[in-house]
């Protein structure tokens, strides 16, 4: 199963398991971008929810513009929902409960005789003060392993304009991709069993403040008392960025491994001579 | 020739032949063995295969470093080299012989040489250490020799030990404080914010490969113009202009901001564990070949050089 990583610009091809940010600037983007993601679902047979503010009629006709969408709103395949429908609960989500509440919806979906869950969403209400961000960022970590081997996969849509470039990087490095110029890098889930997570992209003095927060929100399990890092897809890492991993590994008792064929991970390790960090080259 | 215990010993050894190098070298070493006292020679290819058979069976009690691969950046000799073995070692005196000027030096390595030979005064200042530095005055030309009189407070020549009457190595630092002049033909960009650092290591990668440097020292470049910007943007009010171009042996990357380094040290200490910042000299000198700055109250500009021909790296 592979799924899209890195910078996203088309989400017409998008899988059963692909978790996609997506920053966008007007609430007619949003439909646009969502319709079409939506209707590859229906393509592989997946029930499709459309997800914005809003009331449940007003967003179903939105959806009915776009060819396919009136016919699969009357058998079933697709439906709308508002945010606070979708997301229940108080101003703050409760991450672990989220995550059960898409199982839930996507076992109904599979046992409907569809072949999984396809949620195009516009979570923007969600995210807009600190302790939100923090549950939601953390709450698109733990649905990103949900998705790795579950037939759910999601557009996670956020409006720039009203979230600003911060936060929407904030949220989009959480995801495995993301539109263009959203977050510099990727921390999400891998179907590696022995890595906690992996990282993609680019991290520089850029990323220096998205990076921790990212981490502790993902709160990355060890192996073996090593926290390791599938960087097969990181481009480029500094060497404050490598001290912030390390740190991050140290500050909760782990070693830190990096696993990647790039040299600049393995020459910085020896400059630095750091005694918690290894370099592996994957196999 | 030395009391075993004084702290920092740092020796020029001027000899004129082979024979001499071993007559002053041997028993330095031998005696380092006799004391209990650890014993490195980081010095040119030739003089290490000269070491180790005039030593016979005690070569294998010393560490043997071959200082034209570990000291070819004068910039890394002190945190690489000379600091790693003493830090091995922290209990009791060390001894090193580091040659890290042999005649073909080139003229562009020369000032970071002197520099490098300067700052080892306060690198190990109550350090107890032993560094002796072996220069070949037959061969070397006379400014040479005056500028290890300059860097070294101690001189050791034919069997005797002298001071240095033209000790002044903060003077010595000064005058390798060279203006770097001369890139009429460079390709350059300007980085003046974070996000403006992807693209300039993207700018570095493509000179880099249009000049030939070998692909897997792209990344090394990457590296080094990234830190040097970075630095710039973290220790300077204003950017950072990058440069790149090619010299007959080297790809060249220059960092010019409106900085001044005020601690002659800076990329020259060792790493501490769980220090968060402030490293980035240090990473350049451990990746490039070669490390010349120029810093003054009106600005700083640093070049790093990556040899162009891959078999010499």
């Amino acid at each position: 199963m592979s799924r899209r990583a890195g910078v996203v610009r088309d989400l017409r091809d998008l899988g059963l398991h692909d978790h996609v940010c997506w920053a966008f600037d007007d609430a007619d983007e949003f439909r646009a971008r969502a319709t079409r993601f939506l209707a590859k679902g229906l393509d592989l047979g997946e029930q499709i929810w459309y997800v914005g503010a809003g009331e449940v009629a007003a967003l179903e006709d939105e959806m009915r513009e776009f060819p396919g969408m009136d016919r699969a709103l009357r058998r079933g395949a697709a439906k709308a929902a508002s945010v606070e429908a979708a997301y229940p609960g108080k101003t703050v989500i409760d991450p672990t409960a989220q995550v059960r509440a898409y199982a839930t919806a996507t076992d109904q979906a599979v046992a409907a005789g569809f072949t999984g869950l396809r949620v195009a969403a516009d979570a923007s209400a969600l995210v807009r003060t600190p302790e939100q961000l923090d549950a939601f960022a953390r709450y698109e970590h733990l649905i990103d392993r949900y998705m790795l081997t579950a037939p759910f996969s999601a557009l996670c849509a956020y409006q720039r304009s009203l979230l600003g470039e911060e936060t929407i990087a904030a949220l989009a490095c959480m995801h495995p991709g993301a539109s263009p110029n959203a977050t510099p890098f990727w921390l999400h889930a891998t179907a590696d069993g022995g890595c906690a997570a992996a990282i993609g992209g680019e991290l520089d003095l850029a990323t220096r403040d998205l990076l921790e927060p990212a981490l502790r929100r993902a709160d990355l399990q060890p192996h073996n008392g090593e926290l390791v890092l599938d960087a097969t897809r990181l481009a480029f890492i500094d060497h404050r960025s490598l001290l912030q991993l390390a740190a991050h590994a140290r500050n909760n008792g782990h070693g830190l491994v990096l696993r990647t064929a790039h040299p600049g991970p393995s020459h910085l390790t020896k400059a630095l001579g750091l005694t918690n960090v290894r370099v592996e080259t994957p196999t | 020739m030395m009391a075993a215990t004084e702290p920092f010993i740092h020796p020029a050894l001027f000899y004129r032949s082979d024979q001499e190098y071993l007559d002053n070298l041997v028993p330095f070493i031998r005696d380092g063995r006799r004391y209990g006292q650890p014993v490195a020679a980081a010095v040119p290819t030739k003089k290490l295969g000269l070491l180790e058979s005039a030593l016979g069976h005690d070569a294998k009690h010393i560490t043997l470093i071959d200082m034209t691969e570990a000291g070819r950046n004068p910039g890394r000799i002190i945190p690489g080299v000379l600091r790693a073995f003493a830090d091995d070692h922290p209990s009791t005196h060390v001894r090193i012989i580091g040659e890290p000027i042999w005649p073909g030096r080139s003229d562009e390595e020369y000032p970071a040489c002197v520099q490098h030979e300067a700052l080892i005064n306060a690198a190990f200042r109550d350090r107890r250490v032993t560094i002796v530095c072996p220069y070949d005055v037959r061969r070397l030309e006379s400014h040479v020799v005056a500028d290890a009189m300059a860097t070294h407070p101690l001189v050791w020549e034919a069997g005797h030990e002298q001071v240095s009457t033209g000790y002044a190595p903060d003077a010595a630092i000064a005058r390798y404080n060279l203006p770097l002049n001369g890139t009429r033909e460079a390709a350059s960009c300007t980085v003046r914010t974070a996000a403006d650092l992807s693209a300039a290591r993207h700018f570095a990668a493509t000179e880099a490969e249009r000049a030939g440097l070998d692909r897997r020292r792209i990344s090394d470049l990457e590296l080094i113009a990234s830190e040097l910007a970075t630095n710039s943007l973290q220790h300077t009010p204003g950017a950072c202009q990058l440069s790149v171009w090619a010299d007959a042996e080297h790809l060249v990357c220059e960092a010019r901001d409106i900085g001044q380094i005020t601690d002659p040290l800076a990329g020259r200490r060792p790493p501490v564990d769980g220090q968060p910042d402030g490293r980035g000299l240090l990473i350049v000198n451990h990746l490039a070949d070669l490390v010349r700055v120029h810093t003054a109250p009106g600005g700083t500009t640093i070049r790093a050089y990556l040899r162009l021909d891959a078999k010499l790296r």
